[in-house]
């Protein structure tokens, strides 16, 4: 229990090359965890957003809206992982969508992982200070990114080379996906004002 | 913190709601809405700051309508000087708007000479009068009495153009007797005559503003599609005022820039504050109307405030010396107190004065309460008196609990007495996040040296009792492995 669902987490965060191996070959992975990771970096980003210290806070509070927060997450992070599978099916990658989630996932616990300290420390930082709040923030982006380029690679088997140019088409395949999806949503209701439309012509013609 | 200010405010505006004898609703009685930007560049709506109090035209002065005028000056014993440019004339007041003389023209040689489309006047502390005659391309300077003392025609000098055309539209003067001229068509600055004409030399540029999307086509174009298209070329002055340092502060009307005023030190260099929250440059967000400001005339209020008149919008923007926008009053439209084609911008006693070419008068704004409050807090602040000037913000804030300023200067108040924890929640609510981390810093240090003792005692003790646990745990484990190994 402690084993799988901490333990590893944090093993693999610190030596990922390992550990997503494992995760994919030995099934060390958990999907709860995944979807912890995600809830957490959802909490995360809301709490940063209300309780960061004022000097590092420049939301506006009438602005902050946590159904947001939750989408500007989720919607990403799900767009990510259909995006990747849909291009690494084609590019002979060796991962399956479950592994995709878990590594998109295992990816996002460093950024839990500095965050939370980071928003109770800006409360009691000064300006000159607040230098290491972003240095740290930023640091747990690139971690972030770092696992995630590592856990693509492990997972699909991938080269380097290949991994990058993996994820640049990832990027460009979820615009794509977001373009398609506006796209039929605009159909769907310009087909439906079209029915409705007729449907008024059709009862008011007395 | 900032949530117990706001609150003791929201119950003292209603308590005053309850103590306020029930005066007669009446609409704001200014035909403008006064508005301000807060620390998110909104515009929130704002009590009026200055209000119109009455228009003079010149058959108010008995001696006809004024045509086209162009320039108001106040000298500093209170006269009011109007230049009636399309008159070719020079109005003189006293501060009750009462007349007191008209110069038409002056001796020179022997002769009668007369102004020709004259768009700038200035008068000095001697009261000599200083008048841009831009027809005749030169400045007239004339004594109290309307005599000739000496005129400025065109500069010789090896760094203007032979074919340079000296057609001089506003001017400035400072202490010294050097003048400061913006003239038609220079780009390299403000033009600096000495007390006897000679020309110095230019003053303040302003950049030429890079548009490298336009760089980067005008690679790609031919010499001939190159000579077509638009130079890049510093945009000129619009006009230009003086503060009692000696700074000359210019504005000009480059609808692009972030900059367009300017406070010019003795070596041309632009030192105006901008800590404002947004740049110095009238309106920041035109939503429901067009354009960014077109600042034409800039005054100098004295304590670090100066007024510049905007030509898109009609109105006045105030600002104090570190850049923070105070009030703004003014609007367009046909009725006393909206201007239509403003031209210049003066101050008189308290009053303001504004001339408007469009409707061929003078609107006098006289400071409602709120606005002589800011102005008397800003001026204190100015001055150091920030302990002073708390109960004015103070004051402010009953009238406008919006009002960012106010906060910050109640803060800076309490941080000089040493009351950092107090001053927190003031800059909190004025958005400051300088002072801020100044009163916290301060606040923090305080605090550790109440309870380093403590701190101290806590963490020699969780030190301690964290040594104790690994032993008794080590000493456990010992046990069991033993027992497993069957020893007991």
């Amino acid at each position: 229990m402690k084993q799988d669902y901490i333990k590893f987490p944090l093993h693999l965060i610190f030596h990922p090359i390992d550990a997503f191996w494992d995760l994919k070959s030995d099934n060390r992975g958990r999907l709860a965890v995944a979807f912890s990771a995600l809830m957490l970096t959802i909490i995360i980003m809301i709490l940063q957003k209300q309780y960061a210290g004022f000097l590092v806070n420049y939301s506006d509070p009438r602005t902050l809206n946590s159904i947001q927060e939750i989408l500007t997450i989720v919607v990403p992070f799900f767009l990510w992982c259909t995006a990747n599978w849909a291009i690494t099916t084609l590019m002979e990658g060796e991962g399956k969508f479950k592994e995709i989630v878990l590594a998109t996932g295992y990816s996002l616990i460093p950024l839990i992982l500095i965050y939370a300290p980071m928003i109770v420390i800006s409360r009691f930082m000064v300006q000159e200070e607040t230098a290491f709040y972003y240095l740290l923030t930023t640091i747990a982006f690139i971690w972030f990114v770092l696992l995630l380029f590592i856990g693509t690679m492990t997972v699909h088997q991938y080269t380097v080379i290949k991994t990058v140019i993996t994820m640049v088409l990832t990027v460009i395949v979820m615009g794509i996906i977001i373009f398609l999806g506006a796209l039929v949503f605009s159909m769907l209701q310009q087909l439906f004002e079209f029915g409705y439309n007729i449907y008024r012509e059709l009862i008011f013609r007395t | 913190m900032a949530r117990t200010v706001k609150r003791w405010l929201s119950l003292l505006a209603a308590v005053s709601l309850l103590l306020v004898n029930a005066m007669p609703a009446a609409a704001s009685p200014a035909p403008y809405d006064s508005y301000n930007y807060n620390y998110w560049k909104e515009a929130v709506p704002s009590p009026d700051a200055y209000l119109p109090e009455r228009t003079i035209s010149g058959s108010d002065l008995g001696i006809g309508e004024f045509k086209d005028p162009g320039d108001i000056n106040v000298s500093s014993s209170g006269q009011i000087y109007i230049l009636d440019s399309g008159n070719s004339r020079i109005v003189v007041m006293d501060a009750n708007y009462k007349l007191l003389r008209v110069i038409e023209g002056f001796m020179l040689d022997g002769s009668k000479e007369a102004f020709s489309v004259p768009s700038g006047l200035f008068v000095d502390e001697a009261e000599q009068i200083y008048i841009a005659d831009t027809g005749n391309s030169r400045v007239v300077v004339l004594d109290a009495e309307g005599n000739l003392v000496h005129t400025i025609t065109k500069p010789e000098s090896d760094i203007l153009a032979t074919d340079f055309q000296f057609q001089p539209l506003k001017l400035t003067v400072d202490r010294v007797g050097r003048v400061y001229v913006v003239a038609q068509g220079v780009y390299e600055g403000i033009m600096q005559f000495d007390e006897n004409g000679q020309f110095i030399g230019y003053v303040g540029t302003n950049k030429v503003e890079r548009d490298y999307g336009e760089y980067i086509w005008r690679m790609f174009s031919t010499k001939a599609q190159r000579a077509q298209m638009v130079l890049f070329v510093p945009t000129e002055f619009s006009n230009a005022d003086i503060d009692h340092k000696g700074f000359v502060y210019a504005t000009n009307i480059d609808p692009g820039s972030n900059e367009p005023i300017k406070r010019l030190n003795p070596s041309g260099e632009d030192v105006l504050k901008r800590f404002g929250y947004y740049d110095v440059k009238g309106d920041i967000r035109f939503r429901n109307s067009t354009g960014p400001s077109k600042l034409i005339d800039v005054k100098v209020l004295g304590n670090g405030m100066y007024s510049v008149l905007d030509a898109t919008q009609n109105r006045v923007f105030t600002y104090d010396d570190e850049g923070h926008l105070l009030y703004i009053y003014g609007g367009k439209g046909n009725q006393v107190g909206t201007l239509k084609t403003p031209v210049a911008i003066e101050q008189s006693g308290d009053h303001s004065l504004v001339l408007d070419r469009g409707k061929s008068n003078l609107v006098v704004y006289e400071p409602t309460r709120f606005g002589s409050t800011v102005n008397q807090a800003v001026a204190l602040h100015y001055q150091g008196e920030d302990t002073e000037a708390v109960h004015l913000w103070k004051e402010v804030l009953k009238l406008n609990a919006n009002y960012d300023i106010a906060y910050i200067g109640i803060g800076k108040s309490l941080l000089m007495e040493k009351k950092n924890e107090e001053a927190l929640g003031y800059f909190e609510l004025g958005m400051d996040r300088k002072s801020y981390s100044v009163a916290f810093k301060r606040h923090r240090r305080e605090v550790m040296k109440e309870n380093f003792g403590t701190f101290l005692t806590v963490a020699i003790v969780a030190v301690f009792v964290l040594i104790l646990v690994r032993l008794a745990v080590k000493w456990k484990r010992r046990r069991q492995i033993d027992r497993e190994a069957g020893l007991h």
